[in-house]
């Protein structure tokens, strides 16, 4: 049979973000599948060679809006390595404290958009709503619903006080609850098991091959978790059970979420329940020490690496990013392209491709567009800053 | 012996003076490498030692030439780099081994412009269609200030 290209995107209703897939079907069967990625280059790893190391994180931390609070930890962190400072214990325990809260909202963000996909508008709804009660915790914790900028160069910016904590448990009961509920519809509604089980299956093998990440390796049976394997901040010290789970299909990534927010709850708990006594922020100089860090954080869509190679001077000579979605788009061309029994069908694309909780801002950050046909003029930083002073940004 | 040790001694006793810098951080071990030995050590590490993960591969211009460097491992991380020239540089693919490796080598084959031999499908991945060829934004030469035109014709 004669095989035609499908290219769904990169705007497309069943696509949240600017991703191009480029579809080969037989019929209607998936036999081929190709990305493209470019279309939200931001030239970060550059911009960030001329930031100072302080400067940096308000832009790390844009990388991605739903992981920032990953992505800002991963970059502190990263960049203490540099120095030899000890960070205050509170600081490690109240940074888990706000990246599992937002693990929380992240992985309810992800049920709704999963259930939205599978045409379940009623789960959507209910989860983006006590999404909602996590959302105010965020906000009063951090100053800010979405771009928290919790984790500093040296600790943290701001204290939970006790009356917070209170709030913030309370909070954490009406999370459990729901939950429960989630987890309860997730395993019984026929619904959600006639169209996910089976749906995009992704083996244990393949998941390893294509070095797979986070949510989407722990589905298909692989116990691996970075929070376990490197812990980071207070995670060496709260406890933990990774979740996994062997069906190694959509319905399995739906369970190991769903799973795993009753572990952020308990993590959470545990970390107020033992919160050192102590400053929160100790102040480091601007210039870190030469040399090398790496450092990776489990972001809520996996594994988050970062790599700074410092001369000891203001700004890092090199900063190198690797999110979560990057390493799963293999894993998502294996899904997509499976044979036999699990053989994809082209309305399971768009839940097969949400099952990886796609961040294409995040994958695609490396950069700029530079048009050179033409008349082509460039204005420097300095010009540009000048002309916004005079207040008229086209000449 | 710390774990960081005791992996570094087995690779000098499978590789002897092919690993000629190695430095030792809590959880990290960097080795360095020349080019010819770079796919060995990490076949080695992927079959031997079954370090099946690849992190990400890190591609850095440094003064002599361009650093690439293999991260692998997923609790103990090891990274092996190796440097190669600027003018034309080269290097094995690890895609064999490691299919995962796809999009990394990708990505550093558009942002500093190395070559990996027998890549399976070394096209245009992370750049604009129109960016123009043969030239690499990670490159110390490329000069992050220009930017874009916002809209063409404006002078």
């Amino acid at each position: 049979m004669s095989t035609f290209d499908v290219p769904i995107g990169p705007m497309h209703p069943a696509l949240p973000e600017p991703l191009l897939l480029k579809l080969e079907l037989e019929g209607e069967t998936v036999v081929g599948v190709d990305f493209d990625v470019s279309y939200m280059h931001r030239g970060i790893e550059k911009l960030l060679e001329t930031k100072t190391y302080f400067q940096g994180l308000p832009l790390v931390e844009r990388i991605c809006g739903i992981c920032n609070a990953a992505h800002g930890l991963c970059y502190t962190l990263n960049v203490e390595k540099l120095y030899d400072k000890e960070i205050p214990p509170r600081a490690q325990y109240l940074r888990l404290v706000v990246e599992e809260l937002s693990r929380i909202h992240s992985h309810l963000l992800w049920l709704g958009i999963a259930a939205f996909e599978i045409g379940f508008n009623t789960m959507f709804m209910y989860t983006w709503r006590d999404r909602e009660a996590v959302m105010d915790m965020l906000e009063a914790i951090t100053g800010n619903r979405v771009t928290t900028e919790y984790s500093q160069i040296g600790g943290v910016r701001r204290d939970i006080p006790p009356n917070l904590a209170d709030k913030l448990l309370k909070t954490m009961d009406i999370v459990e609850e729901r939950t429960k509920y989630y987890v309860k519809v997730a395993l019984t509604e026929r619904t959600i098991a006639k169209r996910t089980q089976g749906v995009g299956y992704l083996s244990p093998e393949e998941a390893k091959a294509t070095c797979a990440v986070g949510p989407v390796l722990r589905a298909s049976g692989v116990k691996n978790d970075i929070r376990a394997d490197d812990p980071y901040a207070a995670h060496s010290d709260v406890p933990f059970n990774v979740i996994t789970y062997d069906t190694c299909d959509v319905f399995a990534r739906i369970v190991v979420r769903a799973q795993e927010l009753f572990e952020c709850v308990n993590m959470i708990r545990t970390a107020l329940k033992n919160l050192p006594e102590g400053p929160y922020r100790v102040k480091l100089p601007m210039k870190p020490n030469a040399g090398e860090a790496l450092t990776r954080v489990e972001a809520p869509r996996g594994e988050l690496f970062h790599y700074t190679l410092s001369e000891g001077a203001l700004k890092p000579y090199r900063y190198k990013v690797r999110t979560p979605t990057l390493a799963n788009l293999g894993a998502l061309r294996a899904m997509l392209t499976s044979k036999g029994r699990y053989v994809v069908n082209i309305g399971d694309v768009p839940i097969s491709y949400g099952s990886i909780d796609p961040c294409i801002c995040c994958t695609a950050r490396v950069h700029f567009v530079d048009l050179k046909k033409g008349k082509s003029w460039v204005w420097t930083i300095d010009e540009l800053r000048e002309r916004s002073k005079r207040g008229r940004l086209l000449p | 012996m710390s774990m960081e040790e005791e992996v570094l001694r087995e690779l000098k006793e499978a590789f002897g003076d092919k690993i000629f810098e190695h430095k030792i951080q809590k959880m990290r071990v960097y080795v360095k490498v020349p080019i010819d030995s770079y796919s060995d050590v990490i076949k080695y590490l992927v079959l031997s030692k079954g370090m099946y993960h690849l992190e990400t591969i890190t591609g850095i211009e440094v003064k002599d030439g361009i650093e690439i460097m293999a991260h692998l491992g997923t609790g103990l991380c090891i990274s092996v780099r190796t440097t190669i020239g600027k003018e034309t540089p080269k290097a094995p693919s690890i895609c064999d081994l490691i299919p995962g490796a796809e999009f990394y080598e990708r990505e550093i084959h558009e942002l500093l412009g190395v070559v990996f031999e027998a890549h399976p499908n070394l096209k245009r991945f992370v750049l604009p269609d129109d960016w123009p060829e043969g030239v690499y934004p990670l490159r110390r030469s490329f000069e992050s200030k220009h930017n874009a035109p916002l809209r063409e014709g404006f002078e």
